[in-house]
């Protein structure tokens, strides 16, 4: 009976999904169908259109398992061995300082941002 | 028909055996999509098997990453309070932090004189991978590359963001969540699980909701610079 319940839920997101890809067609949105999709179902369980008992086991399946959805577009790797080349090595050593960067600035931004609000509110 | 059933199957076998060898040995170098693909890429090559004949089997597991990208608005829903309750911090840290990558890799990919694809190609690294992929696509990148990319960003975090909230001295259990879950997605929130819930769970929520800013603000970002 759950594997019958998850496969529906699982239908019902699949549903989302077209329906947001439906949309980027149509609308020409320079968007993912599938962020469109979350965005439509985060809309229909805040208002209640949609109860969450109704997608629950479903999406928690899908999110244990998401990593084995990754893995052909990951292996499509050996199509692009000039990722071992300078410029390929260049590229990872972009992303690695990038990331650091990101990490560094955001986490004292937001620790900044979260003092004021804090002076505020004793204010 | 025959190519596409092997193919499925192998990676689900491999895919439950490398997630079990990753309970034994959770060290980040053996997390379940590294071995797998690793694995995979090994057959493939050993056995002289293109990559669309992989695909054949393999473009029905990719399907499946529409509706797990619309299942993320179910943890997101589960944390709406938390959100409320920090949405100002969180929030503008999420759109910060978005910037913050997208201008920081994109100076250093034109300092390094790199070809206009593959600077799209980076550009969406810090996004969660389906998005990453997504996203990658709709402004003219290479998503198997972006896919590369997005974990070596989740490596960093995982691996040096703890040393960055060390001696960066970043304190607060929020501007820790935020930072990693936006900077480097799912991956880099795997360390978060050795500072308290609060982190992780304002990771996850800011790893699902720079998600969407990098959806709407990457391809912004893309029209006004390329």
């Amino acid at each position: 009976m759950k594997v019958v319940r998850i496969v529906v839920q699982i239908a019902i997101l699949y549903v989302f999904y077209m329906v947001g890809t439906w949309i980027v067609e149509q609308t020409g949105l320079p968007l993912p169908g599938s962020i469109i999709g979350l965005i439509l179902l985060s809309i229909c369980l805040h208002m209640k259109w949609l109860n969450v008992k109704a997608i629950k086991e479903g999406a928690g399946f899908l999110i244990g398992v998401m990593t084995i959805f990754f893995i052909p577009a990951t292996v499509g790797i050996v199509e692009y061995p000039e990722l071992l080349s300078g410029a390929g090595a260049k590229l990872i050593i972009a992303v690695m300082v990038s990331t650091i960067f990101a990490i560094y600035t955001t986490g004292l931004f937001s620790q900044y941002i979260e003092r004021k609000t804090k002076k505020e509110e004793q204010l | 028909m025959i190519v596409t059933i092997s193919v499925i199957t192998v990676t689900v076998v491999m895919f439950i055996a490398m997630t079990k060898l990753h309970h034994r040995f959770p060290t980040p170098i053996l997390l379940p999509i590294v071995t797998t693909t690793v694995a995979s890429v090994v057959v493939l090559v050993a056995f002289n098997i293109s990559y669309d004949t992989y695909m054949q089997g393999g473009q029905w597991l990719q399907k499946m990453l529409g509706p797990a990208v619309v299942a993320l608005a179910y943890p997101l829903y589960n944390q709406r309070e938390l959100v409320k309750k920090y949405r100002t911090a969180i929030l503008s840290s999420i759109v910060f932090a978005m910037v913050s990558g997208l201008v920081s890799v994109y100076v250093l990919t034109l300092l390094m004189r790199l070809d206009e694809d593959w600077i799209l190609t980076a550009l969406p690294k810090s996004l969660t991978t389906p998005v990453a992929m997504q996203v990658s696509e709709s402004i003219g990148g290479i998503p198997p590359l972006t896919a590369v990319l997005v974990m070596v960003a989740g490596f960093v975090g995982a691996i040096i963001g703890p040393l960055i909230i060390k001696y960066g001295k970043i304190e607060s259990a929020i501007a820790r969540g935020v930072a990693i879950g936006s900077a480097s997605h799912g991956v880099g929130l795997t360390c978060l699980q050795d500072y308290g819930e609060k982190e992780l769970s304002v990771g996850s929520l800011a790893m699902g909701m720079s998600a969407v800013t990098g959806a709407f603000i990457c391809p912004l970002f893309v029209y006004f610079f390329f």
